[in-house]
């Protein structure tokens, strides 16, 4: 909300200027946000008198007027303004006076012109005869602003303006209004805050509330059906308006705030709004059928046309006022079409009530529409507020509108308000802020925002507090105890130079220590971190939903939001898979052609797991690593060399290690949507994630320029496993040499190695260390349709191993690979 | 052609002449390349020459020199290869003569990192961590309860407008609504009530995790971030305290000398409720800075407490909380929020 100095001006006399004001609204939580000087002082624009007009000899749309300003010579000015006319009072801005000039593009932004002479089509002319939306005044530029007869000749013109409470400069204060402040979102409201902070007084404009009845309760019949959701409506009529424009220092302050006036009808209830907080609303009485207003609940689903003319189907429960034959305004969100105040009205009806917040809330939610007016209804306004503004309204009508008010108010107040009291212990002031503020400062912060505090014996002091009805926000006592704290400052609180320890033990949760740990160790085996987005487009997201990935494993549906910002953020991503690769793609097309990438992040998938924890969801953290491109770049010795599924499968081995899980078995799967080959990952039988090639498919729409081999792993899975070797074990080291035997085998090409080795571990017992391929040989040697593969042994006992133990372990090994799979040793 | 040695020494020839071609070829650019070779073809038990010096009594008599001559060829071609390759690798490191050109670059190793808001998210944690503060974590898809209801938010009240929410499935329903977090918040609730199961604070915990948020993408928003949350209940907690903590997180972040204020806001989960700012200086602006929000925080609201079923007489607790994106960008100066999930190569190896 913004706060408009000069108006804040009329309620208090604070002393501040407008930086030390800025700083203390912030420290007392109405937090500002900006700080706008609209305006400019208008220095060198003083009045003249037009003396004479002629037309321009060469410009039929100009004239050149001579104008008095009270100096000994008159001066000469082309004006263009249809309505210039000798005998006016005019503001001149004389030569050298700076304005701040609408832009001819954009009439809401401002450029500054400083006035020169110069020559218009060959006349001379020294000054400009000023419009209103050129002095800042306003937004009219029909014609130049025609002053009132008795302005004196040659007078400052921003000297003339102040005396009639006009200024020329202004400053516009915006206010993040929390929601727990109703009470701030006004002048008034603001006003008290400063008030409490600096010791001045507030001065209230004066309003004399009529009493209720009188001939006005004649002429309009007020009904509340809606108790519930109305608690009271007051009323007020004003005969004889003329619907005019409101003057120039209700329209700056109303543009100053960033309100477009409109009329001085209009203008005044928003005027006093933002005064007091209250809305209110005015009716054109001529329009009220049967004279008659009654609010209640409308009828789901009928239409309503409103002021702004849109027709808008309304919502269940929407509170309605109504005249005697038809809905005539959205209660506390925006009146209707049929009854609004237009040029031909003379007679108006005030309307000034207190209604519910939620059922406000509700309906403005549900209509996607939220007004000043609403705005201030959800958050609560103060519940004696109505008559007050009403009047307040009506006066301003009598005086700018030149209405005749009509005696008495209609005040309606079926839920009579009830201001709550609230023990206040000041112990617990002491304990909640930790400062040392004494009773009687708690109550002087109290009184100074309205409160009322009652006299007390008890010692430490226990007080009954009457809550304001200003301040519905206000109802336990820790909310009396802010209160408090926020205005002794919480600036004001000393930090303790001790602090005890708490007594417990903290301990880092497993799988978070087994994330850090992985992060360093991907990190320093030249992998770098992503942080991609958790939404993706639903089609892609279905399409990772694979079983082949540990978000698809669990066999659920792509979790969708039900209000997504766009369709490429519809659903949430059930692998890491698709993000990754719009970041390899990404980096392929800006000259990274080769990249290492990993991250950890959580995935969802929609079906009832073991793992779910709210509602029929999956949520599950997986490790995703790729590598892309080159694994190797060429250097002045070694040739480069892409990057394969070994290269990856090797990371792979090392996570596990640093795990402390031992070697993975990896077991050969066929290809699909996702995979063109891979393998899954296990441990004992324990599925744990999966390695693989993406396919050409599944690549497609990410513009990769390199296969990309990934493996997506179930940390969730992982870090569990893990659990139990995050305190490694300390094995004794032998102190005996290892031995090292190699042996050859030639197999069927087509046979896989991997058994063989879990062979060869197998056959070789306790004795049998370590088990390498350090050789793979395909060709003529081995005769077509066969291998050589080559092992490196190593063996080692906590002792000595004599030859011949060993030679029984490879001859064992050799027999096993024999049996098995009808190796032949290579002489 | 019927005798027998005659056409054991063609194949013997023959396999000859492609074992030279091999041993010529081979890449000898490691020490275990090396040794491999040397096995390969010179090994008792299974070199390739040992064995063809084997068969030599198996060729012809005639032809016996001619291919005795030609094995031991090889095997000098294995040898010599075997003493250049040695020599190139003591060369190019482990001998004690100086390789030709010590100017050559290094062979470049890969370089890894860590994402900056991992970096950020890892500081925090450990200013708190040493402050005693236990870590934890909880689901990003929430119920209404945890992340709105059991925080003070009322049904029906502005201060969940605060916060713009994607839902996963309406209200209407015994859970109440499911959504994604839009704060680490309901974690504090989690953790409460994981406690009092079979307990009673202390409870003292950070919670660092990713959040949601339906905002218009820009340069400063985006539909997600990372938050971490601080909650720390026990009797005798004041604001005093809060102030304390986080003034001490604020030096070690943004230096010994770092200026903070703390000013009042509003929480529905804590009252009262502050706003802290750090200066900023910037000697572009007229007053050589400009406070810059880092964190809201405040006591815990008793509602709160009793939720979880903690006795509010008995205990206070505050609470804090911050985005790391934020904390990331000050710290790093980075202007744009996108840039961080974009993972340009380029931007995150300023972070190595």
């Amino acid at each position: 909300m913004i706060i408009s100095t000069n108006w804040l001006d009329d309620y208090i006399a604070h002393g501040l200027d407008d930086t030390a004001l800025a700083d203390h609204l912030t420290m007392c939580g109405l937090e500002v946000e900006s700080v706008e000087t609209t305006g400019s002082t208008l220095d060198g624009v003083v009045i003249g008198h037009v003396l004479t007009t002629d037309k321009h000899p060469d410009a039929d749309r100009l004239s050149v007027c001579t104008v008095d300003v009270g100096e000994q010579e008159t001066l000469t000015i082309v004006c263009g303004a249809p309505n210039v006319a000798a005998g006016q009072k005019v503001a001149v801005a004389t030569i050298g006076t700076t304005l701040q000039l609408p832009s001819r593009d954009n009439p809401d932004e401002r450029v500054e012109v400083t006035m020169r002479k110069a020559k218009i089509r060959g006349q001379e002319s020294h000054g400009m005869i000023c419009a209103e939306d050129e002095l800042g005044l306003g937004d009219s530029h029909d014609g130049i602003m025609v002053l009132d007869d008795d302005a004196p000749i040659g007078k400052a013109f921003n000297e003339w303006l102040a005396e009639r409470g006009t200024a020329t400069s202004d400053t516009a204060i915006d206010i993040a209004i929390t929601p727990n402040r109703p009470d701030a979102i006004s002048h008034l409201g603001v006003a008290r805050d400063i008030s409490a902070l600096t010791g001045r007084a507030i001065c209230r404009p004066k309003v004399e509330t009529p009493a209720v009845g009188g001939p006005v309760a004649d002429a309009m019949k007020v009904t509340i059906e809606a108790e519930d959701a109305c608690h009271r409506f007051v009323g007020i009529l004003v005969k004889g308006v003329e619907i005019r424009e409101s003057p120039a220092w209700m329209k700056q302050r109303l543009l100053t705030i960033g309100l477009r006036p409109r009329n001085v009808i209009v203008d005044i209830t928003n005027y006093v709004m933002f005064e007091c907080g209250q809305p209110l609303h005015a009716y054109d009485a001529d329009t009220l059928a049967g004279n008659t207003i009654i609010v209640r609940k409308a009828t789901a689903g009928s239409t309503f046309t409103t002021l702004d003319s849109k027709e808008r189907t309304l919502p269940e429960d929407a509170l309605m006022i109504c005249d005697a034959d038809r809905e005539i305004g959205i209660a506390g969100i925006m009146g209707g079409e049929n009854t609004e105040v237009t040029d031909d009205t003379t007679n108006v009806f005030i309307e000034a009530a207190w209604f519910d917040p939620s059922s406000i809330r509700r309906t403005a939610k549900a209509l996607a529409l939220q007004t000043d007016a609403s705005y201030r209804f959800e958050r609560g306004v103060d519940a004696e507020g109505q008559a007050w503004a009403a009047k307040r309204a009506a006066d301003l009508m009598v005086e700018l509108a030149g209405g005749t008010l009509v005696d008495g108010m209609i005040d309606v107040h079926p839920v009579p308000y009830e201001a709550p009291v609230i023990s206040l212990r000041s112990t617990r002031v002491t304990d909640i802020v930790g400062a040392d503020i004494a009773p009687t400062e708690m109550v002087r912060l109290l009184e100074a925002i309205g409160f009322g505090v009652t006299e007390t014996q008890d010692n430490p002091p226990v007080w009954n507090v009457t809550v304001p009805s200003f301040r519905p926000d206000v109802e336990r006592e820790i909310d009396l105890v802010e209160e408090v704290a926020r205005l002794f400052g919480y600036d004001n609180i000393p930090e303790p130079t001790h602090s005890k320890l708490p007594n417990f033990t903290p301990g880092m949760a497993a799988d978070r220590q087994r994330r850090e740990q992985l992060r360093d160790v991907l990190a320093g085996l030249g992998f770098r971190e992503t942080c991609t987005n958790s939404m993706l487009p639903l089609e892609t997201a279905e399409r990772f939903n694979a079983a082949a990935l540990p978000g698809g494993r669990f066999g659920g549906e792509v979790v969708e939001t039900l209000n997504p910002i766009t369709t490429e953020m519809a659903a949430l991503r059930p692998s890491l898979l698709p993000g990754m690769l719009k970041v390899v793609g990404h980096n392929q097309n800006h000259g990274q052609d080769s990249v290492r990438l990993f991250e950890f992040g959580r995935v969802h998938t929609k079906r009832n797991t073991n793992r779910s924890m709210v509602g029929d969801y999956t949520e599950t953290e997986t490790l995703m690593i790729v590598a892309a491109g080159k694994w190797q770049s060429a250097g002045w010795q070694d040739p480069a060399r892409e990057t394969d599924i070994y290269d990856l499968k090797g990371i792979v081995d090392r996570i596990m290690g640093a795990l402390g899980l031992g070697q993975p078995r990896y077991k050969e799967r066929d290809g699909d949507d996702i995979a063109a080959y891979g393998v899954d990952i296990l441990l004992g039988k324990q599925w744990v994630g999966a390695l693989l090639r993406v396919s050409d498919d599944a690549a497609a729409g990410f513009d990769l320029r390199s296969a990309a081999f990934v493996t997506e792993l179930d940390f969730t899975s992982l870090a569990a496993a893990a659990a139990g070797t995050i305190r490694p074990r300390f094995n004794a080291i032998s102190r005996y040499p290892v031995v090292e035997r190699d042996i050859a085998v030639v197999v069927a090409a087509s046979q896989p190695a991997g058994p063989m080795i879990e062979a060869i571990q197998r056959a070789g017992g306790e004795l049998l260390k370590d088990v390498v391929v350090f050789d793979l040989y395909e060709g003529e040697h081995v005769g077509e349709g066969n291998k050589s593969l080559a092992f490196g042994l190593r063996l080692g006992a906590d002792r000595t191993l004599r030859d011949k133990e060993v030679d029984k372990v490879v001859s064992k090994v050799l027999g096993s690979l024999e049996r098995e799979f009808d190796a032949k040793l290579r002489g | 052609m019927d005798d027998p040695s005659r056409s054991v020494a063609e194949a013997a020839v023959k396999a000859l002449e492609q074992l030279k071609a091999d041993i010529e070829g081979a890449v000898l650019d490691t020490a275990e390349a090396i040794d491999a070779y040397r096995i390969r073809y010179l090994s008792r038990k299974q070199g390739q020459i040992t064995a063809l010096m084997k068969r030599i009594p198996d060729v012809a008599p005639e032809d016996r020199k001619a291919f005795g001559q030609e094995i031991n060829a090889a095997k000098d071609m294995v040898e010599t290869r075997l003493e250049e390759a040695m020599a190139a690798l003591s060369g190019s490191g482990s001998g004690s003569a100086a390789p030709s050109d010590l100017t050559l670059p290094g062979r470049a190793q890969p370089e890894g990192s860590l994402h900056p808001v991992t970096q950020a998210a890892r500081l925090i944690t450990r200013v708190f961590e040493s402050y005693g503060f236990d870590v934890a974590e909880g689901p990003e898809i929430e119920d209404d309860w945890h992340n709105f209801t059991a925080l003070n938010f009322p049904p029906d009240h502005p201060a969940r407008d605060m916060q713009d929410t994607f839902f996963i499935e309406n209200a209407d329903q015994d859970h109440g609504g499911i959504l994604l977090r839009t704060h680490t918040s309901p974690v504090q609730i989690r953790v409460m009530e994981e406690v009092m199961k079979d307990g009673q604070p202390p409870i003292r915990v950070i919670v660092p995790g990713r959040v949601y948020r339906n905002e218009a993408i820009s340069y400063k928003s985006y539909c997600l971030f990372h938050q971490v949350e601080g909650l720390y209940v026990d009797e005798g907690v004041t604001m005093a305290d809060l102030k304390q903590i986080l003034h001490a997180f604020a030096r070690t972040l943004f230096g010994q000398d770092v200026r903070v204020r703390f000013r009042p806001s509003f929480f529905p989960f804590t009252e009262p409720s502050a706003e802290m700012d750090i200066w900023w200086a910037d000697e572009s602006l007229p007053d050589g800075g400009r406070w810059m929000e880092i964190l809201g925080c405040g006591m815990v609201d008793p509602n709160v407490l009793e939720s979880v079923g903690i006795d509010s007489e008995k205990y206070t607790g505050y609470a804090f909380g911050m985005g790391i994106e934020r904390i990331a960008m000050l710290r790093y100066g980075i202007d744009d929020i996108r840039i961080l999930y974009e993972n340009d190569v380029r931007f995150l190896e300023q972070f190595s």
